[in-house]
């Protein structure tokens, strides 16, 4: 569903992702791991079609990002690692702002947003501006909007930051549920217990190269370090990565 | 204390030295510098001219220049007022900064204080620096010495701080007084006096009255009057004085204005202390509560931005009504709304009052000359619209910009909506100043027309000039992104669409004088001259099609390069 060739992302002073291969299939969570700087916001931005890959194709679904942005872009639900939203609109007015971008039927936008503003617990804010929410508020909005149009590839940077305990557990049943239904999701973050225990494989990223992937069975092979958690697995390979 | 002051102030300081250390940076600042230079050579030009000119009146020289220079005082006083409010809210209660600075262990004075300079500073070097080459036109025709230039720097010096300690306390007293999440309110209150403020003077000033030969007697007993000290309390008069007699050599008098002018400011500077003292940090942590809507919303059903809109594609649709609620939501816009609604009224009143009948020259001719001038005074007003409101709206959309980039629609379609929807309230608006100017004008038929269609063609010109070059600099990480209109792409999408004006405008001015005097004296054309007209229109218009096609190429191929 989501399939990464050769890609590359060259800023001229960094070279910031460097011939990345990533194949993940419909149904996957994909954790992607990686110390600060490795490249991982970059392929997300990449992925999510914010920033143009220097080299390499990724093909969303097998359509080809840089052919048909609009219709690779229709199957995905994004969610940046920072909340930035429009301010000045309420949380309904964003929703339906949303749902006209990416075409969701008028007749079911109504109860879909409520469904989703009810299970974000922003209903009783739905229609105060976002720029009185916290930030924990405009992340499980930007993640309600990400859902909004039911996207079958899930893409989320840093999903658990500024959420509360009942948020984390709230979207960690939300991503099972979307892989259950056959949306592939790709999480990048850097807390690897929710890595290891909701990813079904996982990549490690670093200097912009991919390290090693698998399960965490694979991943603890391919470092040498017997039966160790996520955390000894990951030190080793960056260390001798 | 000041130790603690510089130390906040270091930030802003290294900030804009590092921010000059790029290649890309010393380009863009020596083109500024180029073209401030020629605004200020011009600006010098210009007043050297007139006073040249007013030292030729006889009896009446002196008045006039005098005149001049508390007009613009005056002038200068209002806008660093203006300036002044809207930098001292931003700096003092809004600034993303604040946060940290609060929690530093610093007390609210230095805060206050290097907060306070930093406002002062942004709201005054402009006006400063446009200054200097007006008192330097005044120092050289009336043959003053270096007295007079030091003088003179310390009366805008004066008039600087003396604003940015008005307009701060009133900041200050404001902030304490609204309700908390309602700071923001001030812009709307403060454009709404503004607005006023302005339509007043400006119709006091009565233009139109000094090429009325009728009312001459009284603009002489009016010039007479001026020459007295009058409204002695008001700081612009001490610092006119100040000025005006550095001039004329006057020491003694010219320097109890100015220690009067300086210790305003430091009685300013004291109750400003002790207000901030008072109630600063209060007001900040008023200003801290979630901002809460003016106007409630509308709840009518078929009166939303959903259903007027109705009509557009879906995309387009939500684009347009995330924009307009964007933009009505943000208080920091209103100001310059009313500013712009008091122009217009003030542009139109004085077309109504235009002593054309008075004057020597044939009035059917003058007219419509002056309908040929309104398309391109219109449009210079319209870019001036646009460098504000249209070059800005794409870094508006700051960091929330991944929200489009993510969107399943090309940045084509993004461009091309932000057009559409600012060129029609555009077009609305420069339609209704020239047929409304025109019809105060009482011109022939064929301008009314031809100035119609002129407009009509320039205004996509304009809008996609600004929409295109707004998208090739864009800058979304702007804590105000209207600021970019100061940048160097607005100043370049200025300059781009002065020239373009100027070049309509041009290409035009040869064939409606040629038909112009032809129905007047009831000639024909000949073949060659009508080939001539159909030539210079019809190039005027591909020029317009082509700003419009080039600079929205432009700005989306470097949108999609990022």
């Amino acid at each position: 569903m989501i399939e990464l060739l050769e890609v590359t992302k060259d800023y001229k002073t960094t070279l910031a992702v460097n011939r990345l291969n990533l194949r993940i299939p419909a149904g996957e969570i994909y954790g992607f791991i990686g110390p600060n700087g490795a490249g991982k916001t970059t392929t997300i931005r990449m992925m999510g079609g914010i920033i143009e890959p220097t080299s390499g194709h990724i093909a969303i679904g097998g359509i080809d990002l840089r052919k048909d942005p609009v219709a690779a872009k229709k199957m995905i639900g994004f969610v940046p690692d920072r909340p930035f939203l429009y301010e000045k609109l309420t949380g309904l007015e964003f929703l339906k702002f949303v749902a006209d971008l990416y075409a969701v039927a008028p007749r079911i936008l109504m109860r879909r947003a409520e469904e989703l503003l009810r299970q974000f617990t922003l209903w009783d804010w739905a229609n105060e501006i976002i720029e009185s929410y916290s930030h924990g508020m405009k992340q499980r909005l930007i993640i309600a909007a990400a859902l909004l149009h039911d996207p079958k590839v899930m893409i989320i940077d840093e999903p658990m930051v500024g959420l509360d305990p009942e948020g984390v557990r709230m979207v960690r049943d939300i991503l099972r549920g979307l892989a259950a239904n056959n949306v592939t999701v790709f999480v990048s973050t850097h807390t690897l217990s929710l890595a290891e225990d909701l990813c079904d494989r996982i990549g490690v990223i670093s200097k912009g190269a991919l390290l090693a992937e698998g399960t965490v069975a694979e991943l603890n092979r391919a470092a040498k370090t017997g039966d160790a958690g996520l955390e000894e697995v990951f030190l080793t390979l960056v260390r001798e990565g | 204390m000041y130790n603690a002051v510089l130390t906040l102030l270091q930030p802003r300081l290294i900030g804009a030295a590092n921010g000059f250390r790029s290649r890309a940076s010393g380009v863009r600042l020596l083109i500024f510098f180029v073209i401030g230079l020629v605004f200020w050579i011009g600006s010098f030009l210009i007043f050297y001219r007139v006073l040249t000119y007013f030292q030729s009146v006889q009896d009446f020289g002196d008045i006039l220049a005098m005149k001049l220079l508390s007009m613009m005082i005056l002038t200068f006083f209002t806008l660093l007022l203006f300036s002044s409010i809207i930098n001292s809210l931003s700096h003092l209660y809004l600034s993303r900064d604040l946060s940290l600075v609060h929690s530093l262990p610093v007390s609210i004075r230095h805060i206050f204080l290097s907060r306070w300079l930093g406002s002062a500073f942004d709201s005054s070097w402009m006006v400063m620096a446009f200054s200097l080459p007006v008192l330097l036109s005044y120092g050289m025709v009336f043959k003053a010495g270096p007295g007079f230039y030091l003088a003179a720097a310390g009366a805008v010096l004066c008039l600087c701080v003396i604003a940015a300690g008005i307009s701060s306390l009133i900041v200050l007293c404001g902030a304490a007084l609204l309700p908390a999440g309602k700071i923001r309110t001030l812009f709307v209150i403060l454009g709404v006096l503004l607005a006023l403020l302005l339509v007043l003077v400006l119709r006091m000033i009565r233009p139109e009255q000094l090429v009325n030969p009728d009312s001459f007697a009284s603009a002489v007993l009016y010039l007479n009057s001026l020459q007295a000290l009058d409204r002695p309390y008001l700081p612009t008069t001490w610092i006119t004085d100040g000025i005006r007699l550095a001039l004329k050599n006057e020491w003694g008098l010219s320097l109890f204005n100015l220690a009067l002018s300086a210790s305003c400011f430091l009685f300013l500077l004291f109750l400003n202390d002790t207000t901030a003292r008072l109630v600063y940090f209060r007001g900040f942590s008023r200003a801290q509560t979630a901002a809460k809507r003016l106007f409630a919303p509308v709840q009518y059903r078929g009166l939303s931005w959903e259903h007027l809109l109705g009509f557009l594609s879906r995309p387009a649709r939500a684009f347009a009504v995330k924009e307009i609620r964007s933009f009505f939501r943000d208080s920091t816009q209103w100001p310059q709304l009313f500013l712009i609604c008091a122009l217009i009224v003030v542009y139109l009143y004085n077309f109504s009052v235009l002593p054309l009948d008075r004057t020597p020259i044939s009035s059917v001719y003058l007219q419509n000359v002056f309908s040929f001038l309104n398309v391109g005074l219109a449009a210079f007003v319209l870019s001036a619209i646009a460098a504000r409101f249209v070059f800005p709206a794409v870094s508006m959309e700051g960091e929330a910009f991944w929200i489009i980039r993510a969107a399943p629609v090309s940045l084509k379609t993004f461009l091309w909506i932000k057009f559409f929807l600012y060129s029609f309230p555009l077009l609305i608006l420069s339609e209704l100043l020239i047929v409304a100017s025109n019809l105060l004008l009482g011109v022939t038929p064929f301008m009314m027309v031809l100035s119609a269609i002129t407009i009509f063609c320039l205004v996509p010109a304009i809008v996609a000039l600004a929409v295109g070059l707004g998208a090739r600099f864009p800058d979304f990480k702007s804590e105000n992104p209207a600021l970019s209109a100061t940048s160097f792409g607005g100043v370049l999408f200025m300059l781009l669409s002065f020239g373009l004006i100027a070049l309509v405008i041009a290409l035009e001015a040869g064939p409606v004088y040629k038909i112009f005097m032809a129905r007047i004296h009831g000639r024909g054309f000949s073949f060659w001259s009508m080939a001539w007209f159909l030539l210079s229109f019809a190039l005027a218009l591909l020029l317009c099609v082509f700003a419009v096609v080039s600079s929205m190429r432009a700005g989306e191929k470097h949108l999609l390069s990022r």
